[in-house]
């Protein structure tokens, strides 16, 4: 490290005196990155699609996580639901700010992640507030079997503003996506109670075609009107730098997960 | 709860039983009303670069003046990292570090600058307040007038990559942004060692042009190379319900920042098109 001696203390570096905003710098950060955690894989439990449903949806599947337990490693993210739409509509009612939203619809993701780590503590699972994702992940793995996480991000206060009315646009699909991709992760794998992803919603359209695998920018310019993730990870994984697709299956069918884990083509793959 | 209808919002029905990726559903939630938290703070970022890394000669005159402010007006101060983060960012973007691993890293910088400030403003009562303690904040600004944070958005690893490169695209400017537009402030002032926004960098390009007030529209449709703010903070200003207009002030001049705690027009102003005042 050396010094200069103006106003301001420089450390010398690469990116001294730069302006980070600056679009030449930005490029000139353009590296190779590694995968802190190559092995693992992301395994997102939705929550309207499956938590909300309760023993006869959830139960199964986390027998299929623990049957691929000495298979893959995995940490386990989950969504929020139902009880998120709830005060959603009640805190829009009183005029709270997005921020606020993502805040309040949090908790009901980390009641979620918390219910599913109560069924899997038996086998070694333990639950990891963010705080403990950052600096625990790692050993918590090499401790314990696995682990289960809150899927919606930490933002809180400062989520984003969305592109059109006031929900918060990183759900749960984003937050484990984004720990899939600082991670390296293996894999991202995302249950839902659809088989993916389809022209049209099968519930409501029985005319719907499926779509086993697509390009998230494909999607995006197809501009669906609805679609079972949450439009920010194709965004997301535009820029990805490790995790570069995601899976979508439908986690009400027995024997999807172990495919989708196995690496066969199952449900709908997105890819970057 | 026999008829569940009945004991919800109007929009309640739509949000429980439709999808959350419908835009006719999202768009339906746009029509809500925008109630302001704190319709009375004015959320002030400290550079750090350009301020802190300064030392005494510039942040003992600017703490300062924010103590003869502080009976006037209600402050968050949030800082900047500066320095010591584009050295770490290159020693991790050198090591292979992911994104989020750099926002990690940023955000102790950010942190440690807060603390520093912090300590200069101890003996007014001035507390030091992290991300999970938001909640307390409401409380210190009434007794004391101000508190300091952190400018970095509590994103940790989860933070998204950029568009190119490694650097996180939410920094602290960022942060302090979604602070203001979260609470409905006042204001948002950013206070950094230009008088402004010039057409390019006047550290580097002596000839740039100097803009005093401009659209976020106009801004972004320039596409300049360079800017005085991070590019997220005009994205989310062209979209933000609450925050209408933010301010870009020179923090070595004595008196700007007391001008632009009292309206007044110093420095640039970037404003977003059709809520001009």
């Amino acid at each position: 490290m050396s010094f200069d001696h103006s106003s301001s203390q420089h450390v010398t570096s690469s990116l001294m005196r730069e302006s980070l905003v600056d679009k030449n710098v930005m490029a000139r950060t353009e590296a190779p990155v590694s995968a802190i955690l190559p092995d693992v894989n992301v395994i997102q439990i939705g929550g309207h699609s499956i938590m909300d449903r309760g023993r006869s949806a959830l139960l199964p599947l986390l027998d299929e996580i623990v049957a691929n337990q000495a298979q893959h490693r995995m940490i386990i993210g989950v969504g929020a639901g139902v009880r998120s739409r709830h005060i959603f509509s009640v805190g829009l009612d009183l005029g709270l700010p997005t921020g606020a939203l993502a805040a309040l619809s949090a908790k009901d993701s980390a009641q979620n992640a918390y219910m599913v780590s109560c069924l899997l503590a038996k086998h070694g699972f333990v639950y990891l507030e963010a705080p403990f994702v950052v600096q625990l992940l790692p050993a918590m793995l090499a401790a314990a079997r696995g682990a289960v996480f809150n899927g919606i991000p930490p933002y809180s206060l400062w989520e984003h503003p969305p592109l059109l009315g006031k929900l918060p646009p990183h759900g749960s699909d984003a937050g484990s996506y984004l720990v899939g991709e600082v991670f390296g992760a293996r894999s991202v794998i995302l249950l839902k109670d659809v088989d993916g992803l389809y022209t049209a919603d099968p519930k409501i359209d029985p005319e719907a075609e499926f779509i086993p695998e697509a390009r998230a920018q494909e999607i995006i310019d197809r501009k669906l009107r609805t679609l079972p993730i949450e439009p920010v990870v194709l965004d997301l994984l535009t820029r990805a730098k490790l995790a570069r697709s995601v899976r979508i299956i439908n986690g009400l069918t027995p024997g999807n997960l172990t495919r989708a884990l196995k690496g066969d083509s199952v449900g709908t793959l997105i890819r970057q | 709860m026999k008829n569940e209808k009945h004991v919800l919002p109007p929009l309640g029905g739509k949000l429980l039983s439709g999808s959350l990726t419908d835009a006719s559903i999202q768009q339906a939630t746009g029509d809500s009303p925008d109630f302001a938290i704190l319709p009375w703070v004015n959320v002030v970022k400290i550079g750090g670069q350009s301020i802190m890394d300064r030392g005494r000669s510039a942040v003992y005159p600017l703490v300062k003046e924010i103590v003869d402010n502080l009976g006037r007006h209600k402050m968050i101060l949030g800082t900047g990292a500066g320095t010591r983060a584009r050295h770490i960012y290159s020693l991790a973007i050198d090591l292979g570090l992911p994104t989020g691993v750099l926002t990690v890293l940023g955000t102790a910088v950010a942190w440690q600058n807060a603390q520093m400030l912090h300590y200069l403003l101890a003996q007014y009562g001035i507390p030091f307040i992290e991300p999970e303690g938001f909640s307390t904040l409401p409380h210190y600004l009434m007794e004391r007038g101000a508190v300091v944070c952190q400018g970095m958005p509590p994103y940790k690893l989860w933070e998204p990559n950029p568009p190119t490169g490694r650097i996180p695209p939410q920094r602290t400017d960022t942060g302090c942004f979604l602070i203001a537009e979260v609470f409905g402030a006042r204001k948002m002032i950013y206070v950094k060692d230009e008088d402004g926004l010039y057409t390019a960098d006047p550290k580097k390009h002596p000839s740039s042009e100097y803009i005093p007030r401009i659209s976020v529209e106009d801004l972004l449709a320039r596409d300049l190379e360079d800017l005085i703010v991070e590019r997220a903070v005009l994205e989310f200003m062209a979209r933000a319900r609450n925050i209408r207009e933010i301010q870009f002030i020179n923090g070595l001049k004595p008196g700007q920042l007391t001008a632009a705690l009292n309206g007044e027009a110093v420095g640039t102003i970037i404003y977003r098109n059709g809520d001009a005042k």
